[in-house]
């Protein structure tokens, strides 16, 4: 089955165990919060699925391949977006998108037809030229945003999306993030923010200590944590993570 | 705050500051650094002396070459205070220092007092040893170098407080009009240092050789060679060395009464990964349309390259490497020891090595891995684009040095193969440096995103690989070198015309070069794959 599929993950750092047995399935069309405390092991989990780690035992399926095995076939569906996107300071914002574009196998014309749409949708236009190293913050996220989608992957996986940006941008990238899902892409989403992810995720799982303690929708958390009907994520994210303490 | 807390603040600051910066990992690189520092300032110094005997240069030629020399130093300080480089920062002394009470005036002292302190310690021992090596010509005592020594040092600290008030000058009125006193003030001193080389005109009056001293640069340069070539320490000196003292207490009087000011925003932050706002936008050069993948990364690479600066560094050092080596060559040592051509064939190749490190994106390897590219295939296209500028640079450095000697050696059929195999083999060795230092930071460079090993111990195993890398090299590198010294044995077996013979041994170096090149570059890439921590 398409989307990501992860099977009896596990990720140990000499004694260090990052991942325990984890499995997880995302769908196509399905937006899923991940959540988790600091150092859960939420973006090892994400730097696994992408290929930039490599599971100690278990297997993940991206688009019906395995990343380990072929990667190559894996990586063309996938677009990432990482915690921290460290970009070529010494490139303007359209060659680094042309870069991406093309490592990426996005036709001449289209690349340039994503590009200028892209830098449109995200107030960007006048940015174009501009060196990578003269923007803020908030800015170079969006280029991340941007370089993430820019093969229009069928596949996105983000570590933090909203991290320095305006309220603005945020609710327009949660949008289009939701939007994403309603196109049949599989978003796999993490954020410490969890009014948003009550808000926009389609599922949610949390991950504690390498391990994940509960996935489900908003409701099956609830009841799995003995919470009221109408109690919020914050609530359940607290009494399942205390509990798994 | 009273004086005893204004010194306090200072020492404080500094006490920091050197804690923060001299770790056991610090201190082994800064002895391993003067150690090579002081081996490159002895042969650069006897390089000298080979020169000036066999052209008989006298020593008003000598302070002039000095003065010229501490005058490019004093112009590059300049243009770095020119650049708000003038009092380096780093984020964390914006984010705690200025946005504490600590008074500007106290930041400014204690820069300057660590500034001085650091030069002090990286500079002495090169210096004091290319004084002493002087001495020894002139027959001078240690004494006399050390004080040569301090008087220099003396400078280089002045030069420091120099580009400290020019950086502290970029908040005030002069602003506007930065540009242009920067070209002037650095056209005026290099104008004003490279009179005295009107002495190599015979019959030019003597008068000239002094006119650099109204620099300190000039001052600083005839005082130090005074007291290293034995012409003792009369009036004249003494005028000099008030006329120094005074050049420094002004420096430092103007920087006093300027950082009462708040300078902060002037400064430029060294860590900062923003740009300058004139360079914010520039005209979009990586156009991509109808360029294969290959093409646009080894376009990408160049650009970087151009736009960091990489590139203008490595013409400027090319320059003064074909500048040495030209004189070198003229000296004669070749012609009295040609296997001395071996050191100079790997002075050239072992250029490749400093620059490829810089190769390692560390932390933006995520793109790449996270697309379906080939690693191996994006190692060697990178290899590419930055091995070409350095072959374009080091080709001409190359001819400018065999072709005095294929001239000179044309009799000689054994020693003109040598050197006929050691043009190409210098270009090669510079390729395999280049190589081995890819394959290098790939298995070993370090990231930023590794939270295994502190960075104190990040810091000694960068150490330990580059003494492991610098071994490795010379290892890859000796065949090469092997060939050259055996070339009239390889001659004499092989029998034939000599371009017979060397065209065979060429081919049998490039296909080595290529050989070994394929298996670091596939080995890189396969090392990026495979580390985690990138």
């Amino acid at each position: 089955m398409a989307g990501i599929t992860a099977e009896h993950l596990s990720k140990t750092y000499g004694k260090l165990v990052a991942l325990s047995d984890v499995s997880l399935e995302v769908r196509p069309g399905e937006v899923l919060g991940l959540l988790g405390p600091n150092g859960a092991g939420k973006s090892t989990l994400m730097k696994i699925v992408v290929g930039i780690l490599r599971p100690t035992s278990g297997s993940v399926n991206v688009d019906g391949h395995d990343i380990v095995k072929n990667p190559e076939r894996a990586k063309k569906a996938v677009g990432y977006l990482p915690e921290n996107p460290s970009l070529y300071t010494a490139l303007t914002v359209s060659e680094f998108l042309r870069f991406v574009g093309k490592i990426r196998a996005v036709d001449d014309v289209a690349l340039e037809e994503r590009i200028h749409e892209s830098l449109k949708t995200f107030s960007l236009e006048e940015k174009s030229g501009a060196l990578l190293g003269s923007l803020s913050k908030g800015m170079k996220q969006k280029v991340a945003l941007i370089a993430a989608a820019i093969h229009d992957p069928s596949i996105l996986v983000m570590d933090e999306p909203l991290t320095a940006l305006d309220p603005k941008t945020q609710i327009f990238v949660n949008n289009w993030i939701l939007s994403l899902g309603k196109k049949g892409k599989t978003v796999l989403l993490s954020t410490h923010n969890l009014e948003i992810v009550q808000n926009y995720a389609t599922r949610i799982a949390i991950i504690d200590r390498g391990s994940i303690i509960a996935a489900g929708n908003l409701q099956e958390l609830r009841q799995k944590a003995d919470a009221g009907k109408d109690a919020r994520l914050d609530e359940v994210f607290l009494k399942l993570t205390e509990e798994s303490a | 705050m009273n004086s005893t807390g204004q010194w306090g603040t200072i020492a404080l600051l500094v006490r920091y500051w050197i804690k923060g910066r001299f770790t056991k990992a610090a201190a082994a690189a800064i002895l391993l650094g003067e150690g090579f520092s002081v081996v490159a300032v002895l042969f650069v110094g006897s390089t000298f002396i080979s020169f000036s005997n066999r052209f008989g240069i006298g020593s008003g030629i000598s302070d002039a070459s000095l003065s010229l020399l501490l005058a490019l130093f004093l112009v590059g300080l300049i243009q770095s205070g020119f650049n708000g480089s003038g009092l380096p920062v780093r984020s964390a002394d914006v984010e705690y220092v200025f946005t504490s009470p600590v008074k500007p005036r106290e930041v400014f002292a204690a820069k300057i007092v660590m500034n001085s302190f650091t030069t002090v310690l990286f500079s002495f021992p090169p210096i004091l040893a290319l004084y002493l090596r002087f001495s020894l010509t002139y027959g001078t005592s240690v004494l006399d170098a050390a004080i040569a020594g301090a008087v220099t040092l003396m400078f280089l600290v002045m030069g420091l407080l120099l580009s400290a008030d020019i950086t502290l000058s970029l908040g005030s009125s002069i602003a506007p009009q930065i540009r242009l006193l920067r070209n002037g003030l650095i056209v005026m001193i290099v104008a004003i240092s490279l009179v005295p080389i009107a002495l190599l005109i015979p019959g030019s009056p003597r008068l000239l050789g002094a006119l650099s001293q109204v620099l300190p640069s000039g001052l600083a340069a005839a005082l130090s060679l005074g007291f290293v070539d034995g012409s003792g320490f009369g009036f004249i000196q003494g005028i000099e060395a008030l006329l120094l003292v005074a050049w420094f207490v002004a420096f430092l009087l103007l920087g006093i009464r300027m950082s009462r000011n708040h300078f902060y925003e002037v400064l430029q932050v060294l860590d900062s990964d923003g740009q300058r706002d004139e360079l914010g936008r520039v005209t979009s050069r990586l156009e991509t349309a109808g360029r294969s993948v290959w093409s646009v990364v080894r376009l990408k690479e160049r650009l970087v390259m151009v736009r960091t600066k990489e590139m203008r560094a490595l013409l400027i050092n090319a320059l003064f490497l074909s500048g040495f080596l030209v004189i070198y060559s003229l000296s004669g040592v070749f012609q009295s020891s040609p296997t001395s051509f071996l050191f100079i064939l790997f002075i050239i190749g072992s250029f490749g090595a400093g620059t490829a490190t810089r190769w390692l994106e560390k932390e933006r390897l995520w793109i790449m891995k996270t697309s379906d590219m080939d690693l191996r295939r994006y190692v060697r296209q990178v290899f590419r684009a930055r091995v070409t500028p350095l072959m374009l640079v080091l080709a001409p450095v190359t001819v400018a040095v065999g072709a005095p000697l294929i001239y000179s050696d044309l009799g000689r059929q054994g020693s003109l193969l040598s050197i006929t195999l050691s043009l190409p083999g210098a270009l090669e060795i510079a390729a395999l440096t280049m190589g081995g230092g890819v394959y290098f930071a790939s298995r070993y460079g370090q990231s930023t995103t590794d939270d295994i090993l502190s960075s104190q111990t990040q810091d000694l195993t960068d150490i330990r690989r580059f003494l492991f890398q610098t071994a490795m090299n010379l290892a890859l590198v000796a065949p090469l070198m092997g060939l050259v010294v055996s070339a009239p044995f390889w001659l004499g077996l092989l029998g034939g015309s000599l371009a017979a013979v060397a065209v065979l041994l060429v081919i049998v170096a490039l296909v080595y070069t290529y050989a070994i090149l394929t298996t670091l570059l596939n080995a890189a890439g396969d090392w990026i794959g495979r580390r985690e921590d990138l």
